[in-house]
């Protein structure tokens, strides 16, 4: 390994930068996220910071059960994230559509059918450990030795 | 007469301030704000359509997901709505404990509301105190209910689980712990001079405005409108001599106190409940039949109508829902974003009506 990669590989340890999309869910994932911002889950201490701006994001979390509103948005989204980057989908509606997935329902899922998902935290909401669980097992898989793995 | 339009600014559906996604066009004139558009559409699932034609057991739990931040009193309206139709009675333990825990939803939507308006002027400090509050807030609907966000503690004829009287003990010791917690809050939002700079005279709502945009919730409460609440023409509220709150000021300032205000109203509500409880059981049993109605409540951001038609069955043959979201997003678009004196005003004016986008469509 050379230096420069070893320099990469700690950098991006320390510092995961976040953004979020709804795609069309009931909130209740979404305030999950959020509850991770408290003091109590303090997911800055991981070097964790949720902000929502594609451009500068590494991971995108993707909530909610895809529907039709989001047709090409979201592949432009993910599209204006740079490499290397990974998307998780939270909760059950990017999975399966949960509930909502109906007879006369508008809603497309799953989310992995537009954009390649790498993990999926399934639940209704599922509990902000473990998103930040899902979040810190995922980011040392992806991003170390990531110019080593392309090539 | 011809519009000059400098720039036409677009915020969102992806913006750092928004939770969810929303699209406001600006129509500026430098940095003056002449009005504002929103785009919805985003969000849409068609919940109504897949509602028709279910048992109301499958509906009870779609209801409750038009909303994922104030889920209890989706529950609730339904419920009631249901049980008023088919006649069926409550124990009065239930609908106390009915409101304990629709009183600490409310609780937790305010205190996020008042989280995002913070985290939105950059008062990140007080927004993270808010959200830590909140986490204890959740606490005890988890305590009550088992379940943090979609709870499903509302059942026809009375309440799923029963309130231990040592759980009832570990909920007035919280409250008082938040309380504190709230009036120190509410004294740093009020005394903060540069959060008053960012936040009197801001996004005015003028008391005809808000009555000719429909304006609900303590969005109408923030300008002079008490009476909107319709807390006050539930049977139990009604018992517990319910009064709402309200302030005159019209701006986002008052916007974000009258929530605070709430907060410790709530937190006095729980407490008369909680003296109130007698012993008894929590579930009556009850059926819901056919029948044809038209329920409102007041849900954390404003007036909720369900009109609900079923079968004998007790399937829904029709609904609709009227969520608060949408007229409050209609009165922050056309009356308090119309001469903003700035375009970083308009994130934090839309947040001060605390849109909800997913109630909104559904």
């Amino acid at each position: 390994m050379t230096l420069l990669q070893s320099i990469k590989n700690y950098v991006r340890s320390k510092s995961i930068h976040v953004s979020y999309v709804d795609v069309g869910s009931c909130n209740g994932c979404d305030i999950e996220v959020l509850a991770c911002l408290a003091p109590r889950y303090d997911i800055e201490q991981y070097g964790i910071y949720v902000h929502n701006n594609p451009r500068e994001a590494d991971i995108l979390l993707v909530i909610g059960a895809y529907t039709p509103g989001w047709e090409e948005k979201l592949e432009m989204v993910w599209n204006k994230i740079p490499e290397p980057k990974v998307a998780i989908a939270i909760g059950n509606c990017p999975i399966s559509g949960c509930l909502f997935n109906r007879p006369h329902t508008y809603i497309d899922p799953p989310v992995s059918k537009h954009i390649p998902i790498a993990a999926s935290v399934p639940g209704c909401p599922p509990r902000p450990t473990e998103i930040l669980n899902a979040v810190l097992s995922l980011a040392p898989v992806v991003f170390k030795d990531y110019e080593v793995k392309k090539r | 007469m011809k519009k000059t339009v400098d720039v036409s600014i677009p915020l969102g559906p992806i913006h750092p301030c928004f939770k969810e996604p929303a699209r406001v066009k600006c129509e500026t004139k430098g940095e003056f704000v002449t009005g504002a558009e929103v785009e919805l559409g985003y969000m849409k699932k068609g919940i109504e359509r897949i509602m028709k034609g279910r048992p109301w057991q499958e509906v009870m739990f779609l209801a409750e997901r038009v909303c994922g931040i104030c889920s209890v009193i989706h529950n609730m309206v339904f419920i009631e709505a249901l049980e008023k139709m088919s006649g069926i009675e409550v124990p009065e333990r239930a609908a106390l404990l009915r409101v304990v825990v629709n009183e600490l939803d409310r609780m937790q939507s305010h205190t996020l509301a008042n989280f995002s308006y913070c985290y939105t002027i950059e008062h990140e400090t007080l927004g993270m105190y808010l959200l830590d509050m909140r986490e204890k807030v959740m606490d005890l609907l988890e305590l009550i209910t088992g379940a943090r966000v979609t709870c499903a503690y509302i059942v026809p004829g009375g309440v799923r689980f029963d309130l231990r009287e040592e759980d009832r003990e570990s909920l007035l010791a919280s409250l008082d712990a938040i309380e504190t917690d709230v009036r120190r809050y509410m004294g740093m939002f009020e005394g903060g001079s540069l959060i008053g700079l960012r936040s009197r005279d801001i996004g005015i709502l003028s008391k005809e405005a808000a009555l000719e945009a429909h304006a609900v919730g303590p969005t109408a409460r923030a300008s002079g409108m008490p009476e909107i609440d319709r807390r006050l023409q539930h049977p139990t509220y009604q018992k517990l001599q319910f009064t709402p709150v309200s302030r005159d000021g019209c701006d986002n300032f008052s916007r974000i106190m009258i929530r605070f205000d709430e907060l410790l109203q709530s937190i006095e509500l729980i407490r008369r409940c909680s003296a109130l409880l007698p012993e008894g059981p929590v579930r009556g049993g009850g059926i819901p039949g056919a029948g044809e109605i038209v329920y409102c409540g007041e849900a954390p951001r404003g007036e909720l109508t369900y009109f609900i038609k079923t079968d004998d069955a007790g399937r829904i043959l029709d609904i609709s829902i009227q969520t608060p979201s949408i007229m409050n997003i209609e009165a922050c678009c056309h009356y308090m974003l119309k001469d903003a004196a700035s375009i970083a005003d308009v994130p934090s004016t839309f947040v001060s009506a605390d849109p909800c986008i997913a109630c909104t469509e559904r």
